[in-house]
């Protein structure tokens, strides 16, 4: 029984190995020589399971930004036996001026917190690693911040991995204000928080046009295919950011609110009035912008009593709907529904 | 470091280590640990992984001067580490695309705080992890908020160290004048927080900020400090006197509750398939009544009888605004 490597151990000398070899090594070269690949391998026998762990080596390379490079034999091309592989180290090596003062380091360092969960809390980590490598230290001038951006939803970092991979991807999802969950099938674009909230920006490929979904209504989860796109040009996510507060902006709600009550501390940040109108009895009326009817119907129910939305009339119908049904639902046991 | 590193982790960290060491010729391992934010312990392991390693070299065999070395001495001795042989590397590793993706992400949110964070610094930055990232940067972004006006001011305590008073409403509707160590400002999406010594309280408390209004800044020192006070990642405290309610709920909605299941929730098959029934503790049920409204049809209370009638009371007080 060979001795045991670390997965870390096989994993640098790969990359050693790699920088290392001007014109790149083929895949034998690689499993008989390196370490942690070397003390398993099988001269003249079967190394399947090896290749295999080769395979995911090179993944999980590349995921850290690693330019693992892929050369065809000149002499035969598609002879995966000849294949060479190489990390060319002008592509690996952190370019010279890229330098950050310590100032800048430290807004770096508080960026990376923002993320505490999920797999973007995963690479800022790593984010943080290589950027300490250049040394500089912090300083304390952020300390007494602890800012956070929530990523509760579990569809995200399967998305964000078909994002990077361009892979089309398939889930179920609920329209706000419906129930009943419709499979959609997309090209994965852009992943944006707007309003508190996650959106896909996506390109709907049964509809046949770009659409924008919410991370927190996808149900169940993201399945990735083996169908590969062309991401769109331009920065999808700047773009979809800016469609998202297009729509928030074009839309006109009014809402009289209880002065001194929850809905207005909640509300009242997003009010587009300059100074303070009075509603109907004694109220304070509020104009706030709306990216979906139907969702901004599911919060203003929840101020029950104190926010009536005085228009649009789809807003108002929609807040009755909802405590309508929150009534019904919660009838004193017994009693008919 | 708070969670134990994967692989990924701890190659990302070899890499980085080698160009730090190149760099900083002779440093005693406290140092380098504190620098990385590993523990002791763990940059040793690392250092001794460095000094075994290198490339197979020519004749496919490991020799000598195909690995990284060391001073031994002073590293069993001193706890000091000297690189003293270096090879195929010595620069650090370029960002991922998704790497230079979370920090750009993490810059677009913190550019609603008020100070240093102007337009030109986070192009700058922008530009150079960009530049400095092995592939375009995925597209990932997060729309800067407003910050609250009262951040500044409440920083400017916290900087200075002094007490603060303001009057606080809390989500029952009443209102009180609170005296407070100012400790930490959180913010989580839109939502900004102080966390406090409560001298009236005793103890450590969570505040929203646009529940807070008359902030006066005192000249007295704070008692009590970060460091001596620890501060839970949870911005909410549970407590003993907590109401314990059976809720149920729609499979697709349970993303949506957030903090209301913190991990560990007790939870079953609901009554019919795609229903889920959990078991939550709330403070009280004025937060409840409007998480329940905001997910019609998503959550209902099961019980005890008087969650449900407050549920129910609050829903009907709602749609008596639209009898007319």
């Amino acid at each position: 029984m060979a001795e045991a490597v670390p997965a870390e151990e096989r994993l640098f000398s790969l990359v050693l190995a790699l920088v290392a070899t001007e014109h790149g090594l083929t895949k034998a070269d690689i499993l008989s020589s390196v370490q942690g690949y070397r003390q398993r391998y099988q001269p003249g026998g079967d190394n399947a399971t090896l290749e295999r762990q080769f395979e995911r080596d090179k993944d999980d390379i590349r995921d850290l930004g690693v330019p693992l490079e892929t050369l065809e034999s000149p002499l035969e091309v598609g002879n995966n036996h000849l294949l060479r592989y190489r990390i060319p180290k002008g592509a690996y090596d952190l370019p010279g001026e890229v330098v950050f003062t310590a100032e800048e380091t430290t807004l770096l360092n508080l960026a990376a917190e923002v993320w505490r969960e999920g797999s973007l809390s995963s690479e800022s980590r790593r984010a943080l690693l290589k950027l300490r490598s250049l040394g500089v230290d912090v300083d304390d001038t952020t300390i007494g911040y602890a800012p956070r951006v929530r990523v509760r939803e579990p569809a995200f970092d399967a998305l964000a991995e078909a994002i990077s991979r361009h892979l089309v991807v398939r889930f179920d999802y609920v329209k706000p204000g419906e129930t009943a969950a419709v499979t959609r099938s997309v090209e994965p674009w852009a992943l944006v928080k707007h309003e508190g909230r996650w959106h896909l920006s996506a390109f709907d490929l049964d509809r046949g046009a770009k659409r924008t979904f919410l991370l927190s209504r996808i149900v169940g989860t993201v399945t990735k295919t083996r169908t590969t796109f062309t991401p769109p040009d331009g920065d999808p996510a700047e773009e979809a950011l800016a469609d998202l507060q297009r729509v928030f902006d074009s839309g006109q709600v009014i809402v009289d609110v209880v002065p001194g009550s929850d809905a207005e501390l909640r509300l009242e940040g997003r009010d587009r009035r300059t100074g303070i109108e009075a509603g109907e009895g004694g109220r304070r009326r509020l104009v706030i912008g709306c990216s979906d009817p139907a969702l901004l119907a599911d919060e203003l129910a929840s101020y029950g009593p104190e926010a009536k939305v005085v228009s649009p009339e789809s807003v108002r119908a929609g807040v009755i709907e909802r405590l309508r049904r929150v009534a019904r639902s919660h009838v004193p046991v017994g009693e008919a529904r | 470091m708070a969670n134990p590193m994967q692989a990924q982790d701890k190659l990302t960290f070899l890499l980085s280590l080698v160009p730090y060491l190149i760099e900083h010729d002779g440093v005693d391992v406290p140092e380098a640990a504190a620098h990385f934010g590993v523990s002791d312990d763990e940059m040793r392991a690392a250092v001794r992984l460095i000094a075994v390693s290198g490339i197979p070299g020519d004749s496919s065999a490991y020799q000598p001067d195909d690995l990284f070395d060391i001073n031994w001495d002073a590293f069993e001795e001193d706890d000091r580490i000297e690189l003293t042989h270096a090879v195929a590397i010595d620069d650090s590793p370029r960002f991922s695309a998704r790497e230079a993706a979370a920090l750009l992400a993490g810059l677009q949110y913190l550019s609603a705080l008020p100070e240093n964070l102007d337009r030109a610094t986070i192009a700058s930055l922008s530009r150079k992890l960009a530049s400095g990232a092995s592939a375009a940067p995925s597209p990932v972004a997060v729309a800067a908020g407003a910050a609250a006006s009262l951040v500044a001011p409440l920083r400017a305590a916290l900087i200075a160290g002094v007490r603060i008073e303001f009057d606080y409403r809390t989500a029952r509707g009443d209102s009180e004048r609170r005296i407070v160590d100012p400790l930490r400002i959180d913010s989580e999406d839109q939502n900004w927080y102080l966390r406090a010594w409560d001298h009236g309280r005793e103890a450590v408390r969570t505040f929203r900020l646009d529940r807070m209004s008359s902030l006066t800044t005192t000249d007295q020192p704070i008692s009590r400090t970060g460091r001596d006070v620890a501060l839970p990642d949870s911005l909410f405290e549970t407590s003993p006197d907590d109401l314990t309610v059976r809720i149920e709920v729609s499979d697709s909605a349970l993303p949506l509750l957030g903090d209301f299941l913190p991990d560990g929730t007790r939870t079953s098959k609901g009554s019919i398939r795609g229903l889920t029934d959990a078991t939550v503790r709330v403070g009280h049920y004025h937060g409840l009544k409007r998480l329940v409204a905001s997910l019609p049809g998503l959550v209902t209370v099961l019980g005890p009888a008087d969650a449900r009638a407050t549920v129910a009371d609050w829903a009907r007080e709602g749609l008596s605004q639209y009898d007319d």
